[in-house]
């Protein structure tokens, strides 16, 4: 058994890297739900971008109303959805077209105050919009009719251009236009509903005309943000350091005080520096030299290195004090996430969003497993250090007899040395007298 | 009404004051209007308290929510005064302040323009809450399986615990690894196919195909479809942006536990600036996410003119803290004092030492812990070289002894020396300098090109492959050295004893 404080700390940083991995692990299986969902075949929640080729007369409208919808469009709207069921009825009474899809369409059509119905006959859109002329769009549009009676005001641009256009503009003709395309269209379309999938009609997809202007604003506002940010102007600059310098002059202080990112900074240089450090004395202490010039150059390389680790030690101890003399923390609000000590930090982020680019699978596969691998490398080492500096004294201290002592060599072994991949065996042998 | 100093050499320029300060209110989130910072140059109480909520949100190391605001005032007070210190603020006047928001309008706006002073807060802010429509992933190491916040008080054992608990944690970790490993995998392999399949779609050219939040989007616009079953329509329409925002990172993304827990809040108008809609958080939930989406770009677009504007009005700004006035107007009351500027009203402080804030809760995570790690394996070090240099150094000089002392041997010591010391000073530059060339920091879009053409700013996935792949063998070589030199020590430990035999695990 280990002792309790022991215990605590060693458990206290397991179960920390283990809620770490959780939540990336949440993280991850959320993406993945929201991927594979995007996969597989999109259902018609009702309109969604598959936008033809534009269509000349309706390039400048911004579909999109304000913010709260007026009750006054939507009055309008559901009057101009039961105009033109009526209307659909009585030609469907003259065709001689009667699929079966109309008539879950139909249905839904006249449940129109029903929010969200998801039985239109959406899907059948996209399989056709890839070849068909444009003036098919107003058919469909038409034909759609998942008009939630609240809330919804916009509607993807097709549908509003259509109904708008339908209920506002030449009334008389555009129905009887679009219906007469509903003669050929109901022969001409399939019998079952293609589902739409982003491999087959991914490229069709078209980004809403609203949200184009509003990123491509954004992304032109971060360039700015990002070209000025260089050439900062120079009377701001002196100003700012006269103003820096009359505030610590006010206040007294001969010299700024060590603020917590600087000691960070330099504890995870010194930090860097021990690590490397030690890769290179390891490397010096296991070469074996050749001839005289080889041992010279070894003996002074080491007593370089000597004098350097003194030197760190000695700044590593200024640090102590200067972090010693604020008091320990509670913490009410939360810590600042850990910073790994393989990234070298520090650097200025830039503003703009930058792109990372990949040029298969495979490639973007081997990056991201390499971040994980670095990142789960990091945390081992991390581990390593903890359980060294627990475990090993508590061998050392240990009596040798008992079983509880053989364990915690076994474990300690496992745990130091294999990383808790493996464990040894212990075979008791006693000597035969 | 208000009485406006008339100051002659800055007559031309008194009238984008006015300017600098909107633009500095426009630009904070949920910034104090311009009055505020009027008043506070007058030391008025009522501008304290907006002043504390400020600088509590500009030093919060979290991004913002509604949940950090419901923070008692005091609470936030103490915290900021606290973080101040930590980063090295030197007016003890702060310290001192009362913390119920009564008085001391004028050292907070000290400090805040002490903080604009020193780093680029407001760019810092912007980039924080940066609304990420790509597929993101961070290039730099920082925040990859973080540590969470404070750690679950249930968590903690009470007692002495057996070593073969341990063990078996350690296998459990063991088996979370792997099992993100194959998860990011198959994330990756389905985020190619996606990229691969909307290609030609995006509005901008430099992109080229869409990302799992904007095809996200495009597929269900209303939100009508549900994320994860979560309960009613409200919870759902908030929900729907928080899972935008996290699905999109495969690589190791800028989001910790913390920043999870406020970012649903943080997404609600009611954050922004005023200007627009302030009935917004109720409204919000009858929004489709795409109109989220919009609004929250609109609003970052009106932050980041902000933002611009500021810097062109920047040095009005700074003379206002700074300079002094040739004559001081008869309408302003008398407690300006002769020096009307803002520093200049404040008491000069005796460089006594006064007294430290009772806590700081962000002085950074190397804590005592860290370094004290450091500090031992640095004694260990210092140590074995101690030895080891001893041994060489009087095996050398017996050696030395024996050869003859020529010049050409002298000669040839020297161009060891100085290899010797050209090699340790390149070896202490790797860790002096922060970065040679910078390296890349923060989140990148992810971006699909067949044909791997970048742009000057681009990065490019073969070259962060060759970074990471080095830096896996650097630490490969560390945890290897590591457990070596465990080996050798249980080894020691343990090989002395009579009737056991250890057999080493197989598969070395």
């Amino acid at each position: 058994m280990l002792p309790a404080d022991c215990s605590r700390r060693l458990v206290a940083e397991l179960q920390g890297a283990l809620d770490a991995c959780a939540h990336r692990q949440l993280q991850l299986e959320q993406s993945l739900r929201v991927c594979r969902r995007l996969l597989q075949a999109w259902e018609p929640t009702g309109t969604w971008a598959c936008e033809p080729p534009p269509e000349p007369e309706t390039n400048e409208e911004d579909p999109l109303p304000a913010c709260t919808p007026s009750p006054q469009d939507l009055k309008e709207l559901e009057f101009l959805t039961q105009a033109l069921e009526k209307a659909v009825r009585v030609r469907r009474g003259i065709t001689k077209a009667g699929e079966r899809n109309k008539a879950p369409s139909l249905k839904s059509r006249s449940i129109v105050t029903s929010p969200g119905t998801t039985a239109s006959t959406r899907p059948q859109s996209p399989g056709q919009a890839g070849g068909h002329a444009s003036d098919r769009r107003p058919t469909k549009g038409l034909r759609q009719t998942t008009v939630p009676a609240k809330g919804r005001p916009e509607r993807r641009l097709p549908s509003v251009r259509d109904r708008t256009r339908a209920g506002i503009g030449a009334r008389a003709p555009r129905p009887g236009a679009g219906l007469r395309n509903q003669h050929m269209a109901p022969s001409a379309a399939p019998q079952a509903p293609e589902a739409f999938t982003l491999k087959e009609k991914g490229h069709l997809l078209r980004l809403p005309a609203a949200f184009r202007k509003a990123a491509s604003q954004n992304s032109s506002l971060w360039a700015q943000l990002s070209s000025m940010q260089t050439s900062d102007s120079m009377d701001a600059a002196a100003a700012k350091t006269q103003f820096l310098r009359n505030i610590q002059t006010a206040s007294g202080g001969s010299q700024p005080r060590l603020s917590a990112a600087e000691v960070e900074a330099e504890a995870r240089r010194l930090r860097k520096a021990c690590s490397l450090l030690r890769l290179r004395v390891r490397e010096e202490l296991s070469a074996a030299p050749m001839d005289w010039m080889q041992e010279y150059r070894c003996l002074l390389t080491l007593e370089g290195l000597q004098t350097m680790v003194g030197q760190c030690l000695q700044r590593l101890q200024e640090l102590r004090a200067a972090v010693v003399e604020r008091p320990p923390l509670p913490c009410p609000v939360g810590r600042p996430p850990r910073a790994s000590p393989s990234c070298g930090g520090g650097a200025e982020p830039t503003w703009s969003p930058q792109l990372l680019v990949y040029s298969s699978t495979q490639e973007l596969q081997t990056l991201a497993a390499l971040k994980l691998r670095v990142a789960v490398l990091d945390q081992q080492i991390h581990l390593q250090k903890v359980l060294m500096a627990e475990l090993l004294p508590l061998v050392s201290a240990a009596q040798p007899e008992g079983p509880s002592w053989l364990t915690l060599c076994r474990a300690a072994h496992s745990l130091l040395c294999e990383g808790g991949a493996r464990v040894l065996t212990i075979l008791r042998d006693e000597p035969v007298d | 009404m208000r009485r406006r100093r008339v100051d002659p050499a800055a007559g031309a320029r008194a009238g984008s004051l006015p300017e600098a300060i909107a633009a500095l209110s426009r630009s904070l989130p949920s910034g104090p209007s311009p009055e505020i910072f009027r008043r506070a140059k007058f030391d008025r109480p009522e501008a304290t308290s907006a002043l504390w909520q400020l600088l509590f949100r500009v030093l919060s190391p979290l991004p913002a929510g509604n949940a950090l605001a419901s923070i008692a005032l005091e609470v936030q007070a103490r915290l900021v005064k606290s973080a101040l210190c930590s980063q090295g603020y030197p007016r003890l006047a702060l310290a001192q302040l009362p913390e119920d928001g009564s008085k001391g309008s004028r050292e907070l706006l000290l400090a805040l323009s002490w903080l604009l002073a020193r780093g680029p807060v407001l760019e810092q802010m912007l980039a924080q809450t940066r609304v990420p429509l790509g597929d993101e992933m961070t290039v730099c190491q920082c925040e990859a399986l973080a540590s969470l916040g404070p750690p679950a008080p249930h968590m903690e054992a009470e007692g002495p615990v057996d070593v073969r608990h341990m063990q078996w944690l350690m296998g459990k970790l063991r088996f979370r690894w792997r099992q993100l490993v194959s998860s990011q995998q198959e994330q990756c392999a389905l985020l190619s196919k996606i990229h691969l399949y909307t290609r030609g779609c995006h509005s901008d050219q430099n992109l080229g195909h869409l990302s799992v939040t904007e095809a996200e989007m495009l597929r269900d616009p209303e939100g009508g479809q549900k994320v994860s079953g979560a309960g009613a329509a409200q919870n759902l329409d908030l929900a729907y942006p928080k899972g935008l925002h996290f699905s999109c990172t495969p690589g190791m993304g800028p989001r910790t536990f913390w920043n999870d827990l406020w970012l649903v809040p943080r997404l609600l108008p009611g954050d922004w600036a005023a200007p627009l809609d302030p009935g917004g958080a109720s409204a919000c939930s009858l929004l489709s996410p795409l109109r989220v989406l919009l609004r929250t770009l609109e609003h970052e677009s009106r932050r980041l003119e902000a933002v611009l504007a500021w810097w062109r009005a920047e040095p009005v700004f700074w003379q206002w803290m700074v300079r002094k006035p040739t004559h001081p107007s008869p309408g302003i009351p008398s407690r300006s004092g002769p020096q009307d500027t803002v520093l200049g009203t404040c008491a000069p402080e005796a460089p006594a030492a006064a007294s430290q804030p009772t806590f700081l809760p962000w002085v950074p995570e190397c804590g005592d812990g860290e370094l004290e790690l450091v500090v031992r394996e640095l004694q260990t070090l210092e140590e074995e070289l101690r030895e080891a240099v001893e041994r060489r150094r009087v095996a050398w000089e017996a050696k030395a002894r024996g050869c003859g002392r020529g010049p050409e041997w002298s000669a040839a010591r020297r161009a060891s020396r100085e290899t010797v010391e050209k090699e340790l000073g390149a070896l202490q530059r790797c860790w002096e300098q922060d970065s040679g060339p910078a390296p890349a920091h923060g989140p990148h879009r992810l971006v699909r090109r067949e044909d791997g053409a970048t742009g000057d700013r681009d990065l490019r996935a073969a070259e962060l492959i060759r970074t990471l792949r080095s830096q896996e063998a650097c630490l490969e070589a560390v945890l290897r050295q590591l457990q070596g030199q465990c080996r050798q020590e249980l080894a020691g430990l343990t090989g002395a004893l009579p009737g056991l035999i250890w057999i080493p695990p197989p598969g070395r």
